[in-house]
C-alpha cells in the first residue's frame, strides 16, 4: 500500500512520536500483578474478537496495516453487518425457494477493525511463514479430504457432521490451542488456583485446565482440546500441549480451517501486557500436516461484558433436523 | 455466679471455634482454601431420599415382585441401585400434592425422562453430588468450578449480579463469605434439571442457597437449602460430606458425554446402509 498512505509532514510525525512516548515506556514499566499466592496474574474476562483472520486476505502484502487500509477495513464491515442487517424491508417476507438465511448480526460478534500489536494494525495472526498462510503438507490434508468436504454435507451420521454442530467443543479451533477467533463467542475467562490456569473457552463452555509443571497423562488418553502442560518463563505462561483427540483433527470454521494432528506439539505463550491486554502467541509443530512450524500471535483484550451459559447439546434441534429432513428427502 | 459461668462458657466455645478455625488452611484474602478436587461418597444422585437397593433404577411389574425395565435388563447387577440414607435433613422431600404424583411420573419414566441420561447439563445442587469429581478454582478475584460431568462449569460471581437476565441449566450464581463459610446463591434456573436419577424436580422458581463449609484439609460440609413454592410446601436442606481428592486422583479427568448419547438421541435418524 506505498501509494495509498497518507503523507505525514515531519511536525505531525514528531507529535505522533511524543504522544505514544507515554504508551511505549508505560508498556516496558508495566508491572504485572501477582496472584494471592505469587503467580503473574492473568485472571480475567478477555476476548480476541477481531476482523484479523488466521491467514492473511490476498488483499494484503504484510503483515502490517497502514491505519488508512485498516479504517477502509472498518468501514466495510460495518457495510456488511447494516446489509445483513437489512436484508428483508420491514414487512418483506423471503421468496418461495429463496435462503431464508442463517444468522443475523445481532447473534455474531466478529469484532469491528483489525486488531493491533505495538500500535500496528495486523493483517493476519499468523506471523510466520511471512506470507501470512499455512505452510500446508497437502499430502497430509489430502487424506482428510474427503472427511472434509462431507463435513458440511453429508446428513447421514451424526458423528460426520463438524464437532462445533455436535456441541462437542465449539467451531473451528475457539477452544484450541490454538485459541483462535471465530464468528461469535469469542470469551475466555482466566482463573488461576496453586498449580493450575484454567481457561473457560465461551463455546463450548470447556474448562481447559492447564497443570503446571506436571507431567503428561499416557498417550492413549486423548483429550478434548489435547493435553496441556504450563511453567512460568517470568511472567510469560508457557503451556504445551500434545495428545491431541483424533476426532478434533480438522478444525473448521467460517474464519479458518486448520488441521492438527494426534501427534503435534503446540506452544502458547500467555504474556500480559498492561491491565487491559495479554498478548498470546503460539507455534505449531505438526510434520504430518505442515511442511514446516507456523506461528501466530494476537492479543487478548479485557472485557467488561458477562459470559451466558453456552448450552448446546441440549438445544441441539438443528443435527435431528438434519437427518431427519435427509431422510424425509430420501423417503420422497 | 450465673454470669461468670457464661462468661467462661463463652470463652470457651470461642476458644475452641478458634482453635479449630486456626488449623483451616487459608486461601486468598484470609479465606478457608476450597482449592482442590472434590466429590461426595454417597448415593444422592441415585436418590436424594433414604432408599433401600433395588434392582434398577427403572422397575416394571413382574411374576412376583417388580423386575427391571426391558431397555436395562441387560446391564444386570450393573444397572441395580445401591442402598443410601437420607441426604435430606428431615428425612422427605416436602413436595406439594400434585408435585408429589409429578415426582411418581417421573420415577416411573426415568429412561425417558432424566437430563442426566440424554447428558444434558445437571444444573444445581445436583452437579456437586453425581459421581464424578469437580474442581474449585478460588483465587482473591474469582470462584469458579469445573465439573467432571458433561464438561460443566459454573462461575460463581462475588459482586451481586442483580437478576439474572436469561434463564439457564446452571442458574446464576453469587457467591460471598459469612466468616468462614462459603454461600452461594443461585436461581434463573430453567426448570429442566432434576435433583437424582429418582424423579426428585423443581421447577424455574426454584433457588438455592449452598453453604460450603472447610472442616479440615480433607473434607467440607455441604449444605443447600431449596426454595422453590411452584413445587415444595416450604424450603428444605440437604446436607453431606465432600472429601479432597489428593494425588494422581486429585486430576480432574474429561466426561463429554454428549458424544455418548448421539446413538441415543439421533440414532433413529441414521440413514440406512
Amino acid at each position: 500500500m506505498e501509494n495509498g498512505e497518507p503523507k505525514i509532514n515531519s511536525m505531525k510525525l514528531l507529535l505522533i512520536i511524543f504522544l505514544s512516548l507515554p504508551l511505549v515506556l508505560l508498556a516496558e514499566d508495566y508491572e504485572v500483578p501477582k496472584t494471592w499466592f505469587g503467580d503473574p496474574d492473568l485472571q480475567g474476562t478477555w476476548t480476541n474478537a477481531s476482523l484479523t483472520t488466521l491467514e492473511r486476505p490476498d488483499e494484503y502484502k504484510t503483515l502490517i496495516v497502514s491505519d488508512r487500509d485498516a479504517l477502509i477495513a472498518k468501514r466495510m464491515t460495518k457495510q456488511f453487518v447494516d446489509a445483513q442487517d437489512n436484508y428483508l424491508e420491514p414487512g418483506e417476507t423471503p421468496k418461495a425457494g429463496a435462503d431464508v438465511g442463517g444468522y443475523n448480526t445481532a447473534w455474531m460478534d466478529f469484532g469491528t477493525e483489525l486488531f493491533k500489536i505495538d500500535g500496528k494494525y495486523r493483517s493476519s495472526i499468523i506471523t510466520y511463514p511471512e506470507d501470512g498462510k499455512l505452510p500446508r503438507r497437502w499430502i497430509g490434508w489430502g487424506k482428510e479430504a474427503i472427511a472434509i468436504a462431507r463435513m458440511f454435507r453429508q446428513a447421514d451420521h451424526p458423528e460426520l457432521r463438524s464437532l462445533g454442530e455436535r456441541c462437542i467443543v465449539g467451531f473451528g479451533s475457539s477452544g484450541g490451542p490454538p485459541m483462535l477467533n471465530v464468528l461469535y463467542n469469542n470469551n475466555y475467562q482466566i482463573v488461576q488456583s496453586p498449580g493450575y490456569v484454567m481457561i473457560m473457552v465461551e463455546m463450548n463452555h470447556d474448562a481447559r485446565i492447564i497443570r503446571l509443571d506436571s507431567e503428561y497423562n499416557p498417550d492413549n488418553m486423548r483429550r478434548w482440546l489435547g493435553d496441556s502442560i504450563g511453567y512460568w518463563e517470568g511472567n510469560t505462561l508457557v503451556v504445551k500441549t500434545k495428545n491431541h483427540h483424533p476426532q478434533q483433527k480438522f478444525r473448521a470454521a467460517i474464519r479458518h480451517q486448520i488441521l492438527i494432528t494426534e501427534e503435534a506439539t503446540i506452544t502458547e505463550r500467555f504474556t500480559r501486557v498492561g491491565n487491559n491486554e495479554i498478548l498470546y502467541q503460539f507455534e505449531v509443530n505438526d510434520d504430518e500436516a505442515y511442511k514446516d512450524i507456523w506461528k501466530g500471535e494476537m492479543p487478548l483484550r479485557a472485557s467488561d461484558e458477562k459470559i451466558y451459559e453456552y448450552a448446546c447439546h441440549e438445544g441441539n434441534y438443528a443435527m435431528a433436523n438434519i437427518l431427519a429432513g435427509a431422510r424425509a428427502e430420501e423417503e420422497n | 455466679m450465673r454470669y461468670s459461668h457464661a462468661i467462661l462458657f463463652i470463652w470457651l466455645v470461642g476458644a475452641c471455634i478458634n482453635g479449630i478455625s486456626e488449623e483451616l488452611p487459608r486461601g486468598p484474602n484470609g479465606n478457608p482454601d476450597l482449592n482442590g478436587v472434590w466429590q461426595v461418597l454417597n448415593t444422592a444422585n441415585y436418590d436424594l431420599e433414604a432408599h433401600p437397593a433395588r434392582a434398577a433404577m427403572q422397575l416394571v411389574e413382574g411374576p412376583v415382585v417388580p423386575i427391571p425395565h426391558p431397555d436395562i435388563l441387560a446391564l444386570g447387577a450393573v444397572g441395580s441401585v445401591p442402598a443410601g440414607l437420607s441426604a435430606v435433613v428431615d428425612g422427605e422431600i416436602p413436595y406439594s400434592k400434585k408435585a408429589l404424583k409429578i415426582r411418581e411420573e417421573n420415577k416411573n419414566n426415568w429412561l425417558d425422562r432424566d437430563p442426566e441420561i440424554k447428558c444434558y447439563l445437571p444444573g444445581v445442587p445436583r452437579a456437586t453430588y453425581m459421581p464424578y469429581p469437580f474442581q474449585i478454582f478460588q483465587s482473591e478475584s474469582a470462584f469458579f468450578i469445573a465439573y467432571e460431568y458433561a464438561g460443566a462449569t459454573r462461575n460463581i460471581y462475588l459482586e451481586d449480579p442483580g437478576e439474572p437476565p436469561v434463564d439457564s441449566w446452571m442458574g446464576q450464581s453469587w457467591g460471598y463469605w459469612e466468616e468462614d463459610v462459603f454461600v452461594v446463591e443461585t436461581k434463573g434456573f430453567n426448570g429442566q434439571t432434576w435433583l437424582d436419577r429418582s424423579g426428585n424436580f423443581h421447577s424455574d422458581q426454584l433457588k438455592v442457597t449452598e453453604k460450603y463449609i472447610l472442616l479440615n484439609n480433607h473434607t467440607m460440609q455441604y449444605e443447600a437449602i431449596l426454595e422453590d413454592t411452584e413445587v415444595f410446601t416450604r424450603p428444605w436442606k440437604i446436607q453431606m460430606m465432600l472429601y479432597k481428592r489428593i494425588g494422581k486422583d486429585a486430576e480432574l479427568q474429561q466426561f463429554k458425554c454428549v458424544e455418548f448419547v448421539e446413538e441415543l438421541v439421533y440414532g433413529k435418524w441414521r440413514a440406512k446402509d
